[in-house]
């Protein structure tokens, strides 16, 4: 039959042409959603050849993008083809491994019908494979498991194939082509927001095999982006981690990518400092407020990379909170500046994060360093932001003005300048914003500026019994009923700063509040669920039996 | 707060840690910011002697049962300085950390010794001799108890002469963030008792700051 076989030969060529293809992301998206598409494609994973299968599975990687395709392809028994080619050919093996881990991928609803005889075998061919002896197949197998873990956390929990995947890839790391570059992407999506992972990956010497392949140098940059990035995820939650970090001074390393050609690489360093600076304790040493860490880290908050910019911010944000009086180093080099030009950027998340870092660097601050973050703010500015469109930008706004009248008595007349400006943003935006975590941090504002002199606390009454447009009660009231017992503290602690004792205007805001019916609210409080704000509440009937028996 | 190095006294023996459901209550008086000031009392057989000391919350991560800050020393006789230092806190949750200490030199005995100066723990007592206290629900419990261990000097040298070889056990108060703590270290005076109340630093009424790390 030379016929035949030369018309197979054709078939197989074709195959392998429109294979090649089909592993570039240009070519066509091929459509599952028509019927005899389906019924192609099957035909294409039942044939024996191995060119042939293959492209059936390569199809699938390429063109499957939909919660909807995936669903489809699932429920057309695709599985079961691709499970079976998982012992074909070296060639078969990939593809299907590749096709099997896009069919899963964060889709929960596919893998929770990933269900019956058949799971087993296909979990166990694809454990079996994470030993197999080409790098590619190793990485593949464990991508496939990652993408089935992570869209269903009830998959493998046994502690043996977990710390299997975490060796495996810290050992791909060793390839020197394309799949040791990847396998530390692989390695991140593993470990990534799960601490027993983390902690499992330090107890193999996570840390210390990542740091010896940044030390060999002149990495790839797609390599050196990756290592990058897993250390900054082993280091998003452990202590020990970050410990272990800084022993090894891995910051060396990692200072020195931030002046990285790439942007990529640039990025990840950004992360890996933001994720070793949450460590307290050396934050409290005052381990990175210095000129070393300072200097590349503000320079990068020109970048041309917006993705660099908010990564900056993020490192920076947490790197000046600071216990001692080393701010001023960061002052000095010009980051409050750059900071202030950031939180007026037409982006909001770079406003956001410009904020952010400037109301950690506000926390605690000194007199004289406060002075200077608000000769650079502004009043007007501040107001502006707390107005901001975007309520995430409102929130670390209010947050900041909290921090900016905290501490010594005289920081509370920041919020007075400009005719008052800053709380007449804070007042009206408590009248009308809708979301706690706003409520919350503008509660917060009003109670320590309540902590000041007579005037101050006159000046919280008067924004707090103003009523909004339409309503018939004081913005207080609705926060003391809130769910969020967060909103509930903030509020009381209002209450209790307004009506302090030691205060001589104090009962006649006392029968103020009464009037508006905040009294009688605050009463009612008695029995809250929170002990927090039952406390705070048994406190403040205290206070206002010292005045007035008539009122409680 | 660092201490002189003065008599000696029990041996050590560890225990396990047990874990459980349970948090203790979120106080807005406990927070980071949160300042404190009172006295340590540091006398011995020979003299009187309270040392003045501030307290300052730095963090705090009630999931692990964590919190840390500065304590400052003012009046150290053989300082020239206030003298700063960082300790790490240890909160009694009955899931990352229990009754017992298990470390530092602490023995179950140390433990329920010092745990019973405090008159809050008193109801508490039946239950973790029993069990260890693995079974309390201290959420709703208005009292927080902690170790808290000085881990470094923040502004002197380690050849200052004093020494961070101790710990505290610690009581706080839910309702008016009143502090109490003995400091333990078999090298030193027994019961050095610590007292801090919530420190309003010139203000009438309570001032809240806060920071969030990304």
């Amino acid at each position: 039959m030379p016929l035949l076989k030369s018309y197979m030969e054709v078939v197989d060529a074709g195959a392998r042409s429109l294979k090649m293809i089909y592993q570039s992301k240009m070519a066509p998206k091929y459509d599952f959603l028509q019927e005899e598409n389906m019924e192609f494609l099957l035909s294409l994973l039942n044939n024996e050849s191995e060119n042939v299968s293959g492209l059936g599975a390569s199809i699938i990687s390429h063109s499957c993008k939909t919660s909807l395709e995936q669903k489809l392809l699932f429920d057309a028994g695709v599985l079961k083809r691709l499970t079976s080619l998982l012992g074909g050919s070296l060639i078969q093996r990939d593809a299907s491994l590749e096709s099997i881990a896009t069919i899963f991928k964060n889709n929960p609803e596919v893998v929770s019908q990933f269900v019956g005889p058949d799971t087993g075998r296909t979990l166990s061919c694809i454990i079996e494979l994470v030993k197999d002896r080409f790098a590619r197949t190793r990485l593949l197998a464990s991508l496939c498991l990652i993408v089935i873990r992570n869209a269903s956390p009830c998959y493998l929990q046994d502690v043996g194939i977990k710390t299997k995947l975490i060796n495996n890839l810290l050992e791909l790391l060793d390839d020197p082509g394309q799949v040791g570059d990847e396998s530390s992407f692989a390695f991140s999506s593993l470990i990534a927001e799960k601490e027993d992972m983390q902690k499992l990956a330090f107890e193999v010497n996570g840390v210390d095999k990542l740091y010896n392949h940044l030390q060999k140098g002149s990495l790839h940059p797609r390599r050196f982006e990756g290592i990058l990035l897993a250390l900054a995820d082993m280091c998003s939650k452990l202590e020990c981690c970050r410990s272990r970090c800084l022993s090894l001074q891995v910051l060396n390393l990692v200072v020195d990518a931030l002046a990285h050609d790439s942007s990529d690489v640039r990025s990840a360093a950004c992360m890996c400092l933001r994720s070793v600076s949450r460590s307290i304790k050396n934050l409290s040493a005052g381990s990175f407020m210095n000129e070393t860490i300072v200097i590349p880290l503000v320079r990068l908050l020109d970048d041309t990379s917006t993705a660099v910019q908010v990564a900056a911010l993020g490192a920076i944000s947490n790197i000046v909170v600071d216990f001692t009086t080393r701010r001023s180093t960061f002052i000095r080099l010009g980051g409050v500046k750059l900071l202030v030009q950031l939180s007026k950027s037409m982006d909001s998340t770079i406003r956001l994060n410009a904020l952010w870092a400037l109301r950690n660097l506000i926390f605690l601050a000194e007199d004289k360093s406060k002075e200077e973050i608000f000769m650079e703010l502004t009043a007007s500015l501040l107001a502006s932001l707390i107005c901001d469109p975007e309520p995430s930008v409102q929130e670390q706004a209010l947050a900041l003005v909290r921090n900016l009248v905290d501490g010594r008595i005289n920081s509370v007349e920041y919020i007075f300048a400009e005719d008052g400006i800053i709380l007449d943003a804070v007042g009206r935006q408590l009248r009308i914003a809708s979301k706690a975590e706003i409520e919350i941090q503008g509660m917060y504002v009003l109670g320590n500026v309540a902590t000041g002199k007579e005037s101050h606390k006159e000046a919280v009454m008067d924004q707090l019994l103003l009523r909004a447009e339409n309503k018939a009660q004081s913005c207080i009231i609705k926060f003391l009923q809130s769910n969020d017992s967060r909103l509930r503290t903030a509020a009381v602690w209002a209450v209790l700063n307004l009506t302090c004792s030691s205060s001589p205007g104090s009962s006649g805001r006392l029968v103020k509040l009464h009037d508006a019916g905040i009294v009688s609210h605050v009463k009612n409080m008695v029995n809250d669920p929170c002990l927090d704000v039952k406390l705070r509440v048994k406190t403040a009937l205290e206070q206002f039996n010292s005045f007035d028996d008539s009122l409680v | 707060m660092p201490v002189r190095v003065a008599e000696s006294s029990a041996p050590s023996q560890v225990s396990g840690a047990h874990s459980e459901e349970s948090s203790p209550p979120i106080c807005s008086l406990l927070t980071v910011g949160q300042a404190f000031s009172g006295t340590q009392n540091v006398s011995n057989l020979q003299k009187e002697e309270a040392w003045r000391v501030n307290v300052r919350i730095q963090g705090c991560d009630l999931e692990h049962g964590y919190l840390c800050g500065t304590m400052e020393a003012l009046n150290v006789p053989m300082a020239d300085t206030p003298v700063v230092t960082f300790w790490e806190g240890e909160i009694v949750d009955a899931k990352n950390y229990t009754f017992y200490t298990g470390k530092w030199e602490a023995t179950p005995e140390d433990d329920i010794r010092h745990w019973t100066k405090f008159p809050s723990f008193a109801p508490l007592l039946s239950r973790v001799e029993a069990d260890g206290g693995k079974s309390l629900d201290l959420s709703n419990y208005p009292y927080i108890f902690m170790r808290w261990k000085e881990q470094y000097f923040v502004n002197v040298g380690t050849d200052c002469g004093l020494t961070i070889a101790g710990f505290y056990y610690v009581c706080f108060s839910c309702s008016d963030g009143s502090i109490n703590g003995f400091y333990y270290d078999p090298n030193s005076s027994p019961f050095q008792k610590l007292e801090l109340k919530c420190a309003n630093e010139g203000r009438s009424g309570f001032s809240f700051s806060s920071y969030e790390l990304q």
